[in-house]
């Protein structure tokens, strides 16, 4: 059988796959490649173009496939992944020479659009939406110094993807870049489409309660992280830069803070930091007072609370459970809903459930307003998987505080601290300041 | 394989611990906040059997009533309590009492059981103010029921030191109380109120009380010059000889003591900062001054020898004499030296300003 023939059968399932022939000079030639990535009469043209203006006129095939492209070994093993990542196979069948040419390929990306899932206020509005090469190149305009370095990896045997490690030389600590270099090479083998294989990939503690990665969209984010030490990694067709090591403070922290004043800045910070003791201690709080330590409040408050608490008939912690509950199937829903849907979903749960869960009394006003709170506290943080912790470690609270009152709160933010100082990722502990490079007087 | 295995003992053992957690707490006695009672007042008097009975005043939760008074009498106060909460529908809870109110007969009787009673257990805070009611505690509980309309906690307002609270009112609570029971030096004052003709409470001055025992009895005026010898007399107005009235802004005390034959001297000396709020006719600064000083010297002297008669320490004089006697001496502080105390005050006031009267 001969290589027209093996990929013809390789092939036969896929209807985008072409082998037409076309004349070069004076050798018939075969063009393979795949419909849906290769602009085919424009790749035709254009080689043809190349081949007519050459000077020397009777050139072997080889010499002339080379100045094409690149030679490859005309067996299926090195051709298939060529075709696959959309390159175009000239075969020549007389000789047997074979080489991969870059074509003119099909159109499957968009323009630079404005970010989806972060928005900014002040600052540059471009997002990593689109394809990896396009992505490294918005990156590259926000990061323009010499120092930049991108590896590019193709990891995994099944279904293999690009993996770039962008990092900038002298800002990064070469035992952190080592040590993360050398997990990828042994982990090359491994598929890496999405988040947790990567984590498998890089070692990383895949139970944590803290996020390994910080992902963001916009690009002057990963060049702050870039500028920080920090590495960031860009999967192909992964619209979001992935940055290692995550931080304690990226939860409140983010490059556009610095388009402030830098008073307002700070306050900022403050305002996220705050949110995220509310966020993660109210519930709790409010279990413990209602239910253990009420002799904490002040009578006036006390009175009043008890009141909105009468007739409720479930004790507070399965009341804050309620609603808690309610409120992530909330945020879930409106999360996966499209745009169109999402306000309905909204509404119906934020006025009409809340309203109607107060006056059928299942739950008292203090905790509609408490829970509304946490909520709109837990979202001051910056990056989603941070949030995502946040909403976790309230629940630790709650559970302890409805168990031992006060006491149990203060315990559970003694274990929360506990756990936050013992995560590290890739050697760097989590709770550590962004100082991972001294040089650079701009961190944090 | 190995790995595994130790993944699976580390996930049973953390199940067991969480399997565990209920047993350990006291989690099932626990009540929320609208099925406890949360008494503010709690009054208590002797009936003729020698019974305490306990009046509670408790601020109602729902829109209808404002205020819930109950009673019952018993041998302790304990009993009482617990067979209230037996007979009400949610259980009281004594954390949030604010104010213990006795009347005049227990207080001249003695309170020293009841007051030992509160100190020791853990329900009641021993921050709780204490006060003395002139009339009969039946009389004065249904004359506050009739008055909160519109809110059940006026007598805790009436002391609340951000609220209705002022310099001429004592301000004693109970781990005080205890204190001048068990110390050889210090003794206390305790407001007396009755229910007022058009405000809701009255003001009657202050108790002496020695020994968890009520001895005599001061006017407010003299609580508030006692006040300031606590220090805590800011904000508090003083008339002087009908024309002039001034406000204290602060104050700050020095002691000398020492002991000289078996007896002992103690020299103190008070400087006020006052500012004038009005006066009438046309008194100088000089005046002022020279008058509120004396007026303020012959109030104190005039107290310390009312209680100096009664052997009650209210200005714990007693203090100052510590390292001058040893505890065997100091036991017999009230009977043998603060009857022969020489004590004399010295006050300097300070007008720091005229207030906004342009002439005096």
């Amino acid at each position: 059988m001969d290589l027209k023939e093996s990929l013809a059968e390789y092939f036969k399932a896929n209807a985008d796959y072409f082998n037409v022939e076309i004349r070069l000079q004076q050798y018939q030639v075969q063009v393979i490649g795949l419909d849906s990535l290769v602009d085919l009469p424009q790749s035709i043209a254009s080689l043809q173009t190349q081949t007519s203006n050459l000077v020397k006129t009777s050139l072997p095939p080889a010499k002339l496939l080379k100045i094409l492209g690149e030679l490859v070994e005309p067996n299926l093993a090195s051709i298939i992944p060529d075709i696959m990542k959309g390159h175009l196979i000239l075969l020549e069948p007389l000789s047997g020479t074979c080489c991969a040419v870059l074509p003119i390929s099909k159109n499957v990306t968009r323009s630079v659009s404005a970010p989806e899932t972060e928005s900014t206020v002040y600052g540059s509005s471009s997002s990593f939406l689109e394809d990896i090469h396009t992505n490294i190149g918005i990156l590259r305009k926000h990061c323009t110094g010499s120092s930049l370095q991108v590896e590019a990896y193709t990891a995994g045997s099944s279904h293999p993807k690009s993996l770039m490690l962008i990092y900038q030389e002298d800002r990064i600590k070469p035992q952190l870049l080592q040590s993360i270099q050398a997990k990828i090479r042994a982990g090359l083998h491994q598929d890496v489409q999405h988040i947790q294989q990567l984590e498998n990939m890089l070692g990383l503690n895949k139970w944590s309660f803290v996020t390994n990665f910080n992902m963001t969209e916009l690009p002057q984010n990963a060049a702050h992280a870039l500028q920080q030490g920090k590495v960031v990694f860009m999967i192909d067709r992964h619209p979001f830069a992935i940055i290692l090591p995550s931080l304690v403070m990226d939860m409140f922290c983010m490059k556009d803070d610095h388009n402030y004043p830098r008073t307002f800045m700070y306050l900022i910070r403050l305002l996220r930091i705050v949110g995220v003791l509310i966020a993660t201690i109210i519930p709790g709080l409010y279990v413990a007072l209602v239910s253990i330590n009420p002799e904490v409040l002040r009578l006036q408050l006390a009175l009043s609370i008890a009141n909105s608490r009468q007739d409720v008939p479930y004790p507070a912690f399965v009341e804050t459970l309620l609603l808690l509950i309610v409120l992530e199937l909330i945020l879930e829903a409106s999360v996966r809903l499209p745009k169109s849907v999402g306000p309905t979903i909204t509404m119906v749960g934020g006025i009409i459930l809340g309203q109607a869960a107060v006056s059928a009394k299942l739950v008292s006003n203090l905790l509609i307003i408490v829970l509304a709170g946490t909520t709109i506290a837990s979202s001051t943080v910056v990056g989603f998987q941070n949030a995502v912790s946040v909403r976790v470690f309230k629940y630790l609270l709650i559970i302890l505080s409805a168990i031992y009152g006060m006491l149990g709160l203060l315990a559970g933010i003694v274990v929360i601290c506990a756990y936050m100082g013992h995560q590290k990722s890739m050697g760097i502990p989590y709770l550590s300041f962004p100082t991972l490079n001294q040089k650079d007087d701009r961190n944090g | 394989m190995d790995k595994l295995a130790t993944i699976r003992i580390t996930f049973k053992f953390v199940l067991l611990l969480v399997a565990m957690v209920p047993f350990v707490t006291g989690c099932w006695d626990i009540k929320d906040i609208n099925h406890r009672s949360l008494p503010v007042i709690m009054g208590i008097s002797l009936t003729e059997e020698n019974q305490y009975k306990v009046f509670l005043d408790i601020p109602a939760t729902n829109e209808t009533s404002t205020v819930n008074i109950v009673s019952e009498t018993g041998d302790t106060i304990n009993k009482i309590i617990d067979h209230i909460s037996m007979n009400m529908e949610t259980q009281v809870d004594l954390l949030h009492l604010k104010i213990v109110i006795v009347d005049k007969n227990f207080a001249r009787n003695g309170m020293e059981d009841i007051i030992s009673a509160f100190n020791r257990s853990r329900d009641i805070s021993s921050k709780t103010l204490f006060a003395i009611s002139d009339q009969g505690l039946d009389q004065f509980f249904s004359d506050m029921a009739a008055k909160s309309e519109h809110s059940g906690n006026i007598i805790y307002d009436f002391f609340e030191e951000n609220a209705g609270w002022n310099p001429q009112l004592a301000d004693t609570r109970i781990w005080q109380m205890f204190r001048s029971i068990h110390s050889y030096t210090h003794d206390v004052i305790v407001p007396i109120i009755r229910s007022g003709r058009s405000t809701s409470i009255e003001c009657m001055g202050s108790a002496i009380i020695k020994n968890g025992r009520m001895t005599g009895q001061i006017g407010s005026d003299e609580t508030l010059v006692a006040n300031a010898f606590y220090g805590k007399s800011a904000f508090g107005k003083v008339e002087i000889m009908d024309s002039t009235t001034v406000q204290i802004i602060s104050n700050r005390l020095t002691h000398h003591s020492w002991m000289k034959n078996d007896k002992p001297y103690l020299r103190s000396h008070l400087r006020l900062k006052v500012t004038i709020l009005d006066s009438r006719g046309h008194l100088t600064e000089e005046q002022i001054k020279e008058r509120l000083e004396a007026l303020l010297t012959s109030r104190l002297d005039q107290m310390f020898k009312k209680t100096q008669k009664e052997q009650a320490d209210i200005f714990a004089l007693g203090q100052y004499f510590r390292n001058h006697l040893n505890r065997e001496q100091l036991r017999d502080w009230r009977t043998t030296y603060y009857p022969n105390l020489d004590f004399k005050l010295h006050v300097t006031t300070i007008i720091e300003n005229r207030g906004n009267l342009k002439n005096l």
